[in-house]
C-alpha cells in the first residue's frame, strides 16, 4: 500500500467540519504521507475567497491552508465551475481568490484520484 | 475489466434532486470520470432515490432537468447504477425509474457492492 493521499473538500470554511479536514491534512503531512493535492468542490471552494472574514476567535481555515501550502508545498486546487458559481473570480483586479489556490477543473480531480493510493472526502 | 491504471470510483447520491445542487454536482463528477474512461458507478440511497423516480417535471419550479442527462450514461460508459431497495420501500416508491438498467439491491448487497470500489465520493 502506497502513501499517496488526495483529499477532496466539500465543506465551507465556516463549517466546524473545516477544522476536522485541516487537522486531517496537517496530521497526514506531519506523518510524512505524500498528500499529492487537495481538491475543493461545492461550498469547499469558499476556502479560497479572500472576501470571507471569520470572527477572530473562531477557527481560521484560510490561514491554516496558507501555512500548509507554504510549509509543505501542498497543492490546493479549486474547481473553476464551483468557484465561479460562488463569485470567485481570477479575471478581476484585485482577484478575490487567495493566491495559494490554483484554479483547476474537474479533470484535475480525475488526475489526483488516478495518482493517489487513497482519496478522502471531507 | 479493471485496467491496472484505472481507479474504480463510486459516487453515492443521498439527497433529493431539486432542493440542493448536490445531485447535479455528483452527476458532473460521474460524467467527468466516465469521459476519462474510469470505472465509475452510481449509488442511490436515502432521499437520493428520488433522483431516479420517473415522471418528474422540474420546469414547474424553474429548475433545470439535469436528470435528463442520466439517459446519456451509456454514452459516458457509465454502466453501473445501483439503488437501495429499502430506501425505495421506506418512501413507498414503486421502483419505476426514468432510465433503464438500474439494479435494485437490498442493504447488505448494496454495502457489499460499494465495498468493491477503491474510491467513494458522497453527495
Amino acid at each position: 500500500m502506497g502513501q499517496k493521499l488526495a483529499v477532496v473538500i466539500t465543506t465551507p470554511p465556516y463549517s466546524n467540519l473545516a477544522a476536522t479536514a485541516l487537522d486531517y491534512v496537517e496530521s497526514a503531512l506531519q506523518t510524512g504521507i505524500d498528500v499529492i493535492g487537495v481538491f475543493f468542490y461545492q461550498d469547499g471552494v469558499l476556502h479560497a475567497d479572500t472576501n470571507i472574514s471569520i470572527a477572530s476567535d473562531e477557527f481560521q481555515a484560510a490561514e491554516k491552508w496558507q501555512q500548509l501550502h507554504q510549509n509543505f508545498a501542498l497543492a490546493l486546487h479549486l474547481c473553476v465551475t464551483a468557484a465561479e458559481k460562488r463569485g470567485l473570480r481570477d479575471d478581476i483586479s484585485p482577484t478575490n481568490i487567495n493566491p495559494v489556490f490554483t484554479v483547476s477543473g474537474l479533470g484535475e480531480l480525475v488526475e489526483l484520484t488516478h495518482q493517489a493510493d487513497r482519496v478522502v472526502q471531507l | 475489466m479493471n485496467h491496472p491504471e484505472q481507479k474504480s470510483v463510486a459516487v453515492i447520491n443521498a439527497h433529493a434532486p431539486f432542493s440542493s445542487p448536490k445531485g447535479k454536482d455528483a452527476l458532473d463528477i460521474a460524467l467527468i470520470f466516465g469521459s476519462y474512461e474510469q470505472d465509475i458507478a452510481l449509488f442511490f440511497q436515502g432521499d437520493g432515490v428520488y433522483q431516479l423516480t420517473d415522471k418528474q417535471d422540474p420546469a414547474l419550479i424553474q429548475q433545470k432537468d439535469y436528470l435528463k442527462t442520466f439517459s446519456a450514461f451509456e454514452f459516458y460508459d457509465i454502466e453501473q447504477v445501483y439503488v437501495c431497495g429499502r430506501s425505495l420501500k421506506e418512501r413507498q416508491l414503486p421502483g419505476q425509474f426514468h432510465i433503464d438498467n438500474v439494479t435494485v439491491l437490498e442493504p447488505a448487497q448494496f454495502a457489499k457492492k460499494l465495498a468493491d470500489f477503491q474510491v467513494i465520493f458522497r453527495f
